[in-house]
């Protein structure tokens, strides 16, 4: 039973799906006369990046690694930071507590990344520039210190709704066997709300792998390829924030940093199906 | 033992989260409130270079156009899509799809969206760099926001009234109209000034298709605009005045935080009886 209404709506829905499609067609367009100066895997795996030279050097690889070290870094501390915030939520909170903190993580979201970049770059780095004797404190560590704060609320309101979501059966079970809380939730929630929490992690991932603002702020920007946590590097959103603007249209140099979008787009849309696909897994599971 | 162990870290690490926003607040509040004056807010930027004397009036305005023209591009089509997603796609595959579109557009980095809209708006269709443009980007970004809490305002709806309605054999659009939207009205404006307070801070997409350093005026669709972000990300990268860039980083945060606010509590709240 359609009506005007209905099919109007779905039109305008079905515009958003294709606006989706038409970003990946047109980066793909705008790119695509520089595949055949260099190679897909050259373009990936390569460490330099030179767009004016001659002969000219497209390779993203340096980047590539800045912006999986930066985003894994911030995994690393914002992962059981973020758990035992949830389980926290979930389990242990009293409800004057929940209601103060789910605000705060709210607002939390609400603050911008540039805002969360200044304070980095004004309190992290000057800390780590008086404190460490370092000529120059940025480095790619500080942009995951401050990534981890950013990711953080979207972590745990995933992985408390995954801990939410397993049925109660288990919780009555625990009880009546005696079991205490936290080997109630550490034993027998948090395995089974095991792929939930999954989602919460690569949601973060993919979150922490396209903030532009923060790193460009923080990871100190040098085309350098970064050998440990604490060196310099230029994560892929702040390479094209950085030349977007200054690279003439139609050069090379203009289509290497769509091709470099192009990339970026493809990685996140692909880490973002894969939840999609976790997410539906989960609630055929349920039911 | 153990227990009380992970108890005590279960506990900290919810106050962490407290502590956090309470230091970020009360660090900037610290550092940014002897920059704000009326003065501050209500001129122009002044000094060499430009903005080092403060004055962040033009930026406010081209934040609030950039804003509302976002949100205006975005409502309608995100409103249309929340309403098909609920009321019209009952859970067949094409709500699916769309449905993951949308979640996809959500985790869309900003600055590919950037970098979209500067190809087809700004170079292409050539606008150039533009208070246009900017908004059309934001309204991409934020049309996902606007789709899930629009759909999330619906579905919190009583589904008493869709059965009474259709008992009553109103038809579907009388009842949405007259019924459902009502009912959700709070739900989904709280939804757009979310949505308002997300575009108002991004940066990444605004740096690359809007925002300049300097305009004399704001609100003409087809010039640049200041945007209090850019401006704060200029104070602070080119060294013009780090107490200016707290005092507009505040501004900025004081904004966000009332818009949030009062969102949050638009959305908790139930629409009007019928």
């Amino acid at each position: 039973m359609r009506e005007k209404t209905g099919i109007l709506c779905l039109l305008v829905a079905g515009c958003s799906t294709v606006l989706l499609l038409a970003v990946i067609v047109f980066m793909a367009l705008e790119s695509w006369p520089v595949w055949s100066v260099v190679s897909p895997r050259d373009f990936i795996l390569g460490t330099n990046w030179n767009p004016l030279a001659e002969p000219i050097q497209l390779g993203i690889g340096t980047m590539l690694v800045s912006t999986l070290w930066t985003a894994l870094g911030a995994l690393m501390l914002a992962v059981p930071i973020g758990l035992c915030c949830a389980i926290f939520l979930a389990e242990f909170a009293p409800p004057w507590m929940t209601n103060i903190l789910r605000p705060v993580l709210n607002l939390l979201t609400g603050i911008p990344s540039v805002v969360y970049g200044f304070l980095g770059a004004t309190v992290l780095v000057k800390f780590f520039e008086v404190n460490f004797a370092m000529a120059s404190g940025e480095s790619l560590f500080c942009a995951s210190l401050v990534l981890t704060i950013m990711v953080l609320p979207y972590i745990i309101s995933t992985s408390e709704s995954a801990l939410r979501a397993v049925p109660a059966a288990y919780r009555q079970a625990s009880l009546a066997l005696g079991v205490s809380k936290p080997y109630l939730t550490l034993r027998v929630l948090l395995p089974l709300a095991k792929k939930g929490i999954l989602g919460a992690v690569i949601l973060g991932f993919g979150r922490a792998a396209g903030e532009t603002m923060a790193v460009l702020m923080l990871a100190g920007n040098t085309m350098v390829l970064p050998t440990s946590w604490f060196s310099k590097g230029e994560p892929l959103p702040a390479l094209i924030a950085l030349e977007l603007g200054t690279s003439v249209v139609g050069s090379y140099h203009y289509q290497g940093l769509y091709a470099a979008g192009l990339v970026l787009l493809l990685f996140v849309l692909l880490i973002n199906l894969l939840l999609a696909l976790f997410r539906r897994e989960r609630r055929s599971g349920v039911n | 033992m153990i227990d009380r162990l992970w108890q005590t870290i279960f506990w900290l690490s919810g106050l962490l989260l407290l502590l956090l926003l309470v230091s970020i607040l009360s660090y900037l509040i610290y550092r940014g409130h002897a920059a704000i004056s009326l003065e501050f807010l209500l001129s122009s930027p002044k000094g060499l270079p430009l903005g080092a004397e403060g004055g962040i009036l033009p930026a406010i305005k081209g934040t609030l156009c950039l804003v509302v023209l976002a949100v205006a591009v975005a409502s309608v089509p995100g409103l249309a899509t929340a309403v098909y997603l609920v009321e019209y796609g009952e859970k067949n595959s094409l709500s699916q799809i769309i449905n993951t579109t949308v979640q996809c557009m959500a985790g869309l980095p900003s600055i590919v969206t950037g970098l979209f809209c500067y190809a087809l708006f700004v170079v292409r269709l050539g606008f150039g760099i533009s208070l246009l443009a900017g908004g059309l980007a934001l309204g991409m970004m934020v049309f996902p926001v606007i789709v899930v809490t629009a759909r999330d305002a619906l579905l919190a709806v009583n589904n008493h009234y869709r059965l009474v309605g259709i008992a009553l054999g109103v038809s579907r659009r009388y009842l949405l109209v007259r019924v459902l939207l009502p009912q959700a009205l709070p739900g989904i404006l709280g939804g757009m000034l979310l949505a308002m307070g997300y575009a108002a801070g991004a940066t990444a997409p605004i740096m690359v298709t809007a925002a300049a350093i300097a305009t004399p005026t704001a609100g003409n669709l087809f010039e640049p605009v200041m945007a209090l972000p850019y401006h704060l990300y200029i104070l602070f990268s080119q060294q013009v005045s780090l107490d200016k860039a707290y005092g507009t980083a505040l501004v900025l945060v004081s904004l966000l935080l009332v818009l949030n606010v009062i969102a949050l509590w638009l959305r908790q709240r139930k629409g009007r009886g019928v």
